[in-house]
């Protein structure tokens, strides 16, 4: 089917390219960089990252986890492409990260967390971190943070077209098609990624070890196997469709569809001596996210209503087919040799209306309502008895419905405060009242050295699977809830013409009562409780530069690193508890990335560095053979140009990853891929268009 | 108040280390080494994490008090695996089944070194020797017992056990064996409800008894009847919930003699016996309790104030001695209690992630 919908699109590509009127100017833009002389309003206070269009567009096999990585100090936990990657902010877990796409939330309701790899970062156009209290004014439930993405019309005028080809190791395959059409009153925009690979890097497995016999069965000599990544292959297919109308000169009407197909093998653990044919470990996702937005924008303010509705399925199963056994579907319907099987249906409906108030230069009110319904159906293994057929699951419905008012006032020329209050309703449940407050206080005039902070309460709301998933959900389960303040320094120098020096420096500190950790209880399930109280704290860095030499010359230097001890403060399980006052695990305490970007002409190079230091995989941070994990750096080198033809612009791109082939590992048991590259040749017509 | 109820807790629990033996000494690699007579004392398998191929063995010298972890990394140089379920021992050497790895170790006990391997069996549980050229393994996911000679490493045959329940994909499930004269008893525990009998001679099931659902231990007692504790399942399993059930069979005639039935929602697992083979423990929510063979009723009260939430148990089959380890919060090395057969708590350890089975070598 997959493979059916990548021919159609390669086919409307030659049928588009033919019809293509007009194009647009060249493939690699080189921003501008940002020097803010004033704070913006909005930001009066805010904790803020934000990523720019290079990292964003950087090449088409990147997912936004890969940004994340390599643009800000946020822990990105995954193990390989295109297996699950999770953000967490501040040394909380991931699903204190809350994720918004043009304003509507992607978290899964079921899961609580979002899957970064599954964001390919061609479509995303706007891409922000809010860090702590700075994403309340945004989301509730955020209590590491919230990432803030967002497409945005282009503003093509005729035709436009792209197309994108990556080859890479181990068979990898990337496509990427953009067809766009404009003109003074539509905007459309259809972008299409298509990634396979089977994925199935060389590594030397050092927690194995094979055996050489003599005759009489005694082991004479043991070595560690050179072995693939097995079952690890991918294919996964991304449509974006965005179309948008301006009514009036105030008035702007959107519907965007974002589709995913996605079948992924989850890799087989080092330590699995099964054969690979033997297993099957499979997760397959479906999923329609379609948004109708109208937007009217006025001198005085701004109003805007969505509505959306998600459709998503989702399906893991876990088999092994043994000897005498049989891999054909059995009579109620699934192989034999099923271990695990679920099935998961959610829908929603979401609608969201916002507006915005400026009275005056000194005042800003902002104020949202949002509502989203989720419906959702589980389902695990089936039996058939006397009475019919059953399913192990669940079905259970919510309703989310959110209220957010925000004031912000410019009290002095160089003193900025704001307060946001927010209400959450979860079903019958009414949230107490999270309150935040953020203020900002100019040292240096312009915008120069801005010192600012931000305090506030937050809650989270247990996940449906927390709730009800079967066997282990727990419905009595109370909301986490946290405090947290910040407290910071951001730093504008210079001027883009010559050299620009942005950065900023924050404490922050937040507890987090009432954590929810599933556990194993004695029946073999595990099942969730809220007994852990964290305090996290610490230290986050960014700074960047901007420097122009000469003429036709850039350098560009991006730089973060975050401190984050997470400590377990919570009540012992036992008197042998040793966990109290420990480092969470897989919570890293030091985080840094660099990225270098030099360009010069229609030359550019990267460099992309990205470090963290030693995790505990254990609660008590033991220090046994796999009681952490060594800290590693990455680094990553691209290197493209762009040719202007006289009918099309090329761009041609390479990248090499894991450049010093370091062998690593993020999980325990994951070997991670050595030094790998990949090449991308892009293509962008230009047929009917006039020279420039 | 929290705050001051935690630094007590805090301080009790500092009390309670104090009192710990020592684990970890000089000789990473356990006691010392006698290739003649190895070390006596308790093997603690710890699972580890699911995924996370963290499962380890360690070893505790009951004489001296000294507790070894992490025996088979050091010994060898390579990981455990992933969700080590059980050990059995037969001439010095110790057989240890790593379930979701799909392999299982025979090491020499002298030096904890691999002395070879088997593979190729689904999902290993436990293994049962009938003799040195014949041993029996079950599988969690599969309705198939795997027979092997220990001698060659290699496998000799499978049984197909019945399955019982009509779930969609269900793989069928054996767990724990024992062996009385030529027959092998096999409970059958996950979505299933039965024990069954096989001929050693034939290695063909010859009997099967509906006891009720979800059996997973099974022991045998002085008088030659078998005991396994039904858990009910889950609220919510495919297969049905009900109250979990003790009960005694009669492994000749295949009949259960009778019952005790807990109530709805206790959490049974792990039922073991003494060295007489007249006194059960098993634990309920986390608690030991205990129950001499010939009584009319459930002891009502547990036999133990140990602290934490018990995971696994085992009794001492010389001195009645009685160990429990705590999971603790499943994250963290685990700690094992030795207990006196009257209840004193006599020493403590740390051992793995998730200490899951013992394996005595008296």
């Amino acid at each position: 089917m997959k493979q059916l919908l990548h021919t159609l699109a390669l086919l409307f590509l030659v049928g588009q390219a033919a019809t293509a009127q007009n194009s647009i100017d060249s493939l690699i833009q080189i921003d501008e960089v940002a020097v803010v002389g004033r704070r913006p309003m909005k930001q009066i206070g805010v904790q803020r990252t934000e990523f720019d269009s290079v990292a964003l567009k950087e090449h088409i096999a990147l997912s936004m986890a890969d940004v994340l990585t390599y643009n800000s100090s946020v822990f990105v936990k995954s193990y390989g492409r295109a297996t699950l990657s999770t953000v967490a902010f501040r040394g909380t877990s991931p699903s204190h990260t809350q994720v918004l796409w043009n304003g509507m939330k992607l978290n899964s309701p079921m899961l609580g967390m979002t899957d970064f790899s599954m964001i390919p970062s061609y479509f995303i156009d706007e891409a922000s971190l809010l860090h702590g209290s700075s994403s309340i004014s945004e989301t509730g439930g955020g209590l590491g943070g919230a990432v803030k993405l967002s497409t945005r019309p282009k503003e093509y005028d005729g035709f436009h077209l792209q197309f994108v080809q990556g080859v890479g190791s181990f068979e990898t395959f990337d496509e990427y098609l953009h067809l766009g059409y404009g003109n003074d009153r539509w905007q459309l925009s259809t972008r299409l990624v298509y990634a396979t690979s089977p994925n199935d890097y060389k590594f030397v497995n050092r927690d194995k070890k094979l055996n050489i016999y003599d005759e009489n069965h005694n082991i004479i000599s043991q070595y560690h196997p050179t072995e693939r990544n097995r079952n690890g292959a991918f294919k996964d297919f991304h449509a974006l469709q965005e179309v948008y109308y301006r009514l009036t000169e105030r008035d702007r009407l959107s519907l965007t569809a974002w589709y995913t197909a996605s079948d992924r093998e989850l890799p087989m653990i080092s330590t699995s001596y099964a054969e690979e044919e033997e297993i099957e470990n499979r997760q397959r996702e479906e999923t329609l996210r379609t948004l109708l937005g109208w937007e009217r924008i006025a001198t005085t303010g701004r109003l805007s209503a969505q509505a959306g509705y998600i459709h998503s399925w989702s399906a893991y199963d876990r088999r092994i087919t043994h000897k005498g056994g049989s891999s054909e579907e059995g009579d109620a319907g699934l192989p034999d040799g099923t271990m695990e099987y679920s099935r998961n249906h959610l829908n929603t409906l979401y609608g969201r209306f916002s507006g915005e108030y400026i009275p005056s230069e000194r005042w800003l009110f902002s104020a949202e309502v949002a509502a989203h319904h989720h419906r959702s159906r589980a389902t695990g293994k089936e039996i058939i008895d006397s009475e019919g057929a059953h399913r192990a699951g669940f079905k259970e419905h919510r309703t989310e419905l959110t209220a957010t008012a925000t004031a912000r006032w410019r009290a002095m020329p160089w003193l900025g405060v704001g307060l946001t209050l927010r209400e959450e309703l979860y079903d019958d449940e009414l949230s107490p009242l999270i309150p935040a407050l953020f203020v900002d206080g100019e040292l240096i005039r312009g915008g120069k050295l801005v010192l600012k902070g931000s305090l506030s309460r937050n809650y989270r709301y247990p996940t449906l699977n927390d709730l009800y998933f079967q066997p282990g959900g727990n419905p009595d389960l109370k909301p986490e809830k946290g405090w947290s303040y910040d407290v910071g320094v951001d730093w504008h120098l210079g001027n883009k013409e010559r050299l620009a020096v942005d950065g900023s420096l924050t404490w922050f500190s937040s507890r987090i009562e009432d954590w929810i950790l599933w556990y194993p209880k004695a029946m073999g399930y595990y099942t969730p409780d809220n007994v852990k109280e964290v305090h996290s704290y610490g230290i986050e860095v960014e700074a960047s530069a901007a420097w122009r030499p000469a003429k036709e010359w850039l350098v560009e230097l991006h730089t973060s690193y975050a401190w984050t001890p997470s400590l377990n403060e919570g009540d012992p399980f036992s008197s042998a508890d040793r966990s109290v006052g420990k480092q969470l695990p897989y919570v890293p305490e030091h985080s840094a990335s660099a990225t270098l970007r030099l360009a010069w002409r229609k030359w550019e190079l990267g460099y992309k560095w990205c470090a963290y230091s030693k995790r505990y995989t254990l609660s008590s941070n033991g220090e046994s053979i796999n009681g952490s994990l060594k800290g590693y750096a990455l680094s990553n080198l691209t290197l493209g140009r762009t040719l202007s033809l006289a009918w099309c612009d090329l761009s041609l791109r390479g990248a090499i990853n894991n450049l010093l082939d370091k062998e690593y590992v993020t999980v325990l048991s994951r070997p991670m891929p050595g030094i790998h590259y990949e090449i991308f040749l892009g293509i962008t017509p230009k047929w009917g268009k006039k020279r420039r | 108040m929290k705050t001051l109820f935690r630094y007590l807790w805090l301080l009790m629990a500092g009390c309670m280390l104090a009192a710990c033996s020592e684990s970890e000494d000089e000789n990473p690699n356990g006691p010392t080494i006698d290739p003649v007579d190895p070390p006596k004392g308790v093997y603690v398998v710890n699972a580890g994490n699911f995924n996370a191929s963290n499962a380890s063995l360690s070893f505790y010298l009951s004489n001296e008090r000294k507790a070894f972890n992490e025996i088979f990394v050091k010994a060898n140089d390579y990981k455990l695996g992933d969700t080590a379920q059980s050990m059995a021992i037969r001439n010095n050497t110790g057989w240890v089944v790593v379930n979701n790895s799909h392999i299982i170790y025979a090491i020499d006990l002298a030096t904890n070194k691999e002395k070879g391997r088997l593979t190729g069996i689904t999902s290993p549980r436990y293994i049962c020797f009938l003799s040195d050229e014949k041993a029996y393994v079950s599988s969690m996911y599969s309705d198939q017992i795997t027979i092997f000679n220990p001698k060659t490493y290699t496998i000799t045959g499978t049984i197909t056990v019945p399955k019982n329940t009509a779930i969609a994909g269900h793989t069928g499930s054996t767990e724990e064996m024992v062996v009385i004269g030529k027959y092998l008893y096999v409970t059958c525990w996950s979505y299933e409800k039965t024990i069954v009998k096989i001929d050693t001679s034939t290695d063909k099931v010859v009997a099967t008894l509906e006891v009720g659902l979800q059996p997973a231990s099974l022991v045998k007692d002085s008088n030659g009847k078998l005991w396994t504790i039904c858990d009910g399942g889950y609220e919510g399993s495919p297969v049905g919930y009900e109250a979990p059930v003790l009960c005694r069979i009669d492994p000749e005639k295949m009949t259960v003699e009778a019952r005790y039935s807990f109530a709805k929602g206790d959490y049974i697992s792990k039922v073991r016996i003494n060295g007489t083979g007249d006194k059960l423990y098993w634990l309920n929510g986390g608690a030991l309790y205990a129950m001499e063979i010939g009584a009319e009723s459930l002891p009502t009260a547990k036999s133990l104030n140990a602290d934490g939430y018990l995971y696994a148990l085992t009794v001492d089959p010389k001195t009645n001695e009685i160990y429990v380890a705590d999971a603790i919060d499943y994250q963290q090395a685990g700690i094992v209690y030795r207990y006196s057969a009257a209840g004193e708590l006599l020493d403590s350890f740390y051992v793995g992630v998730i200490p899951t089975e013992f394996c005595w070598n008296n």
